[in-house]
């Protein structure tokens, strides 16, 4: 029975830009896993054709509909172009609106995200449990800093973009990354509090309306025209399509400013030290939002490849399962899919991980591997050097 | 749409033994009522079985509630074999894919019949070797689909069709018994039921568990890219090749349309001016390949070639077949809708047969996009519309059938690689006697007589005695 209306304002000539030809399915993390067609681009296209004519769903369709990553590596993959990502986005929002898709207290925690002070509240008790040894490892939480030391900017050269969770969490991150940049003779600056979410897990979430208003108030902490760098490949993916999402000039205009800082700093190369001594090998694992999305992977090989020996996956950049909050939501879809990158890491011989999106790198760290953002390793370096 | 609701008693059969494996849901079973062929059908229940057993017992519980099935691998297919008609059970084998055994030895691999094709090729590369059939949809089309089909690729003009790769086929016949046709050894006495059944299309029972042959990887390979101003002239160098005494590994051809459409997916610098190009491969001790790629190129500049490219490294032929590989999911960038056929001419009528494509597709105002395997002059002529455009479907239908009828009066067959299934069913009249069709009915009857596997495919109604399930035709079919 297909008994909740809907209605899925998706272009029909999107929905008919997919011949269903197939060749998406092998680059799916979740058909890879089940080798269920509900688990497949193609198989989701023909959800949402089916929705988009009938005008009609029920609870197959929205769990289908759910289990997807959102990497989008079936984009790189289609032969037509398909936008995949844009047809998702668009299919979740409807259900958001018009169904009970996204329960209240998930509502309410991604609302918190874009509200920095009830993170940091959050994430101080979370921090202070986990020195009382009262929050499971299995959850594979990163050990959450209960007191932070601010972001000291050192000019106005380039925006340094600082988030939500990564900011809460990982601003060690941030510092390394300023350092780095720093060392190319650029001045960084950090947005106020209204860039305290770029709206990217609220966007996947089917959330838009809450995406948008994150999206015009962080557009607001972003003056002048200097460069906005971003050390999250997620965060960047979403900053680049604020055009898109707010389909105003202003916002196409902003999102000409952002880089992700691999980019930048791939531009600045000969600005950075000069490298000496040994280098370990490092494996590096492509984000899918810097990959299939951003298209920009290759910059983090140019800038890591100045310091260490890179190696890369040869699993055509197949999603880990982070996919922002999705790993929280679909544990075991997310583990299975991490265990298919596991293997291909391990079948390198290589000691480390670089990851330059914080949710991938968690994911994998809580998989048991050593992980760290491509500028950490670049900063240790650096420092070491001096 | 209220979906009929399923027979209860087979779904509890099913359910008590693959559990949640059977489905029944009205948005999963949409999922499954079509492959890559534009045909739409209707599964009463789909399985997702893990081993032969319990495809076997799908089987047996399919028979005991008089119900028909089909096996589905990744559903890629282009002639609609997998598309359910006559409400069958599908059983789908994507969950079945491991590779049992690799034996070096031997040169056999046991598989399942889900396991990935590049999949396969890509895990025996470390050892050297690969598995020679390389259909375009290889990254995804499964082992099982290919024995289904006798698939074939780029690499079988020098290689051989799948039939030469598999040794042996584990097989649940339509009765349910699980039997083994073929072994392992070079030449076996008897009839080749093995034979028989690869490319039988899931009309004779499924395969469950396939050995496959091991091919070493080449010493030595050169990918060239040659263009040409006049589709003609590419056409005459591809007989040229062959008849300087050459057989490529791969002799492939692309038109103005199709280079078009493949550069603005790939980037691989295809020559969009063109009229045509021809992607050669030449493959084996280093020696020979150097001396075939002179003769290549004295040929290709006898037919007035306008640039010999010769890839460099690995990256860019991996780039310049990404680009032939995916070009049929690139005609979307067209259209939204394709048909296409798989007719094989004699190489000498490939420019004849060729003109006549695109008068025809002229004739009936579509778009036509040829993408071919050159060397064995099997034609892959893709029509592109809009099913949305009124009145289209009765020109593509005329526009083929008028494709196929040049094709066999040129001395050509119908199907090259991508079987008969649904969709070319009702054209194997024009070129078999009803003798012919009668004979092979006998044989189908032989192995599946009560009409179970993959009913109202292959050969046309009517030309059997047993189709108990109904003449159903799905919606969209023109057959």
């Amino acid at each position: 029975m297909k008994n909740i209306p809907i209605d899925l304002p998706i272009p029909t000539e999107d929905l008919v830009s997919c011949v269903s030809c197939g060749l998406c399915l092998p680059h799916c993390p979740t058909y890879r896993v089940t080798q269920e067609e509900s688990a497949s681009p193609r198989g989701r296209i023909a959800l949402m054709k089916q929705a988009h004519h009938e005008g009609a769903i029920n609870e197959e369709f929205v769990e289908f509909i759910d289990s997807c990553i959102q990497c989008r590596g079936c984009e790189t993959a289609c032969p037509a172009g398909v936008q995949f990502g844009s047809m998702m986005e668009t299919t979740r929002e409807a259900l958001a609106t018009q169904t009970r898709y996204q329960p209240w207290w998930a509502r309410l925690g991604y609302r918190a995200l874009g509200w920095r002070k009830a993170l940091r509240v959050g994430s101080t008790v979370i921090g202070i449990m986990q020195r009382l040894r009262l929050v499971p490892r299995r959850l594979g939480l990163p050990p959450i800093p209960i007191l932070q030391r601010s972001l000291i900017p050192s000019g106005s050269d380039v925006w340094l973009f600082t988030g939500c969770i990564m900011d809460a969490w990982m601003r060690d991150t941030h510092r390394a990354v300023q350092r780095v940049l720093e060392s190319t003779g650029a001045g960084v600056a950090f947005p106020d509090k209204r860039a305290s979410c770029c709206g990217a897990l609220h966007v996947h979430a089917g959330l838009a309306p809450e995406a948008r208003r994150l999206a015009l108030r962080t557009m607001q902490a972003f003056p002048g025209t200097a460069p906005i760098l971003v050390d999250s490949a997620g965060c960047g993916a979403q900053l680049k399509d604020y055009g898109h999402l707010l389909g105003t000039d202003s916002a196409r205009l902003f999102s000409e400013r952002v880089l992700d800082v691999h980019e930048w700093l791939a531009q600045h190369l000969d600005d950075l030290p000069k490298k000496s001594g040994l280098s370990p090998r490092i494996v590096v694992q492509d984000p899918c939002h810097l990959r299939h999305v951003q298209r920009s992977h290759e910059s983090v090989y140019k800038v890591l490849g100045r310091y260490v020996e890179t190696v890369s996956l040869d699993d055509d950049g197949l999603c880990c399962g982070a996919g922002g909050a999705y790993s929280t939501f679909h544990p075991q879809i997310a583990s299975d899919v991490r265990d298919r990158k596991i293997q291909a890491i391990e079948e390198t011989d290589a000691q480390e991980v670089a990851s330059a999106n914080p949710g991938c790198l968690l994911h994998l760290r809580s998989g048991g591997l050593e992980v760290r953002h491509p500028l950490e390793i670049v900063d240790a370096l650096i420092t070491k050097d001096e | 749409m209220v979906h009929k609701s399923a027979d209860e008693k087979l779904l509890s059969d099913l359910r008590s033994f693959l559990g949640d494996r059977a489905r029944d849901g009205d948005f999963e079973l949409g999922l499954y009522s079509k492959d890559g062929s534009v045909l739409k059908g209707d599964p009463m229940i789909v399985c997702l079985p893990i081993d032969t057993e319990e495809v076997q017992q799908i089987v047996l519980a399919c028979r005991k509630h008089d119900r028909p099935f089909l096996a589905r691998g990744s559903g890629t297919g282009l002639a609609g074999g997998a598309v359910p008609v006559g409400d069958p059970v599908v059983i789908a084998t994507a969950k079945m894919n491991k590779i049992l055994d690799v034996d070096i030895d031997n040169r056999i691999a046991w598989v399942e019949p889900g396991v990935l094709n590049l999949d396969l090729s890509r895990e025996l590369s470390p050892l050297g070797f690969h598995f020679a059939p390389d259909p375009s949809s290889q990254q995804v089309c499964s082992i099982g689909g290919n024995v289904a089909n006798n698939s074939g690729g780029p690499h079988c003009l020098a290689y051989g069709v799948t039939s030469a790769h598999v040794a042996a086929v584990e097989v649940v016949l339509p009765d349910g018994r699980v039997t083994l046709l073929g072994d392992l050894t070079p030449e076996s006495p008897g009839y080749d039921l093995r034979g028989l059944f690869i490319g039988s299309e899931g009309t004779m029972g499924i395969a469950t568990k396939v050995a496959v042959r091991l091919t070493p990887n080449p010493p030595e390979v050169r990918t060239l890219l040659l263009d040409f101003a006049d589709v003609r002239d590419g056409a005459a160098a591809v007989s040229s090749i062959i008849a300087a005494g050459l057989i490529p590994a791969a002799l492939e051809m692309m038109d103005q349309r199709a280079i078009e459409i493949v550069e603005a997916f790939v980037n691989a610098g295809y020559p969009t001016e063109a009229d045509a190009v021809l992607l050669v491969e030449l493959d084996g001790l280093p020696g020979g390949v150097e001396h075939g790629v002179e003769v290549v190129r004295a040929v290709a500049e006898h037919h007035q070639v306008g640039s010999v490219r010769v890839a460099a490294d690995d990256a860019e032929r991996a780039l310049l077949w990404k680009g032939r590989k995916n070009a049929f999911g690139a005609v979307a960038r067209i259209k939204p809708d394709y048909y296409l056929h798989d007719t094989v001419v004699p190489r000498g009528k490939l420019v004849e047969v060729l003109e006549k494509v695109y008068q025809i597709a002229d004739a009936y105002d579509l778009i036509a996009v040829n993408v071919f395997h050159a060397g064995d002059g099997n034609l892959h002529p893709i029509l592109a519309y809009d099913a949305d455009e009124k009145g289209v479907l009765e020109r593509v239908q005329a526009a083929g059938r008028a494709i196929v009828t040049a094709s066999i009066e040129a001395g050509g067959v119908l199907s090259g690689e991508h079987g008969i299934g649904l969709e070319k069913r009702d054209y194997m009249g024009m070129l078999f006697s009803a003798h012919d069709m009668a004979t092979q009915d006998l044989v189908r009857e032989a192995l599946d007589p009560d009409g179970f596997a993959n009913p109202l495919k292959v050969l046309p109604s009517g030309s059997r005695c047993s189709d108990s399930f109904g003449q159903h035709v799905p919606d969209g079919a023109w057959v």
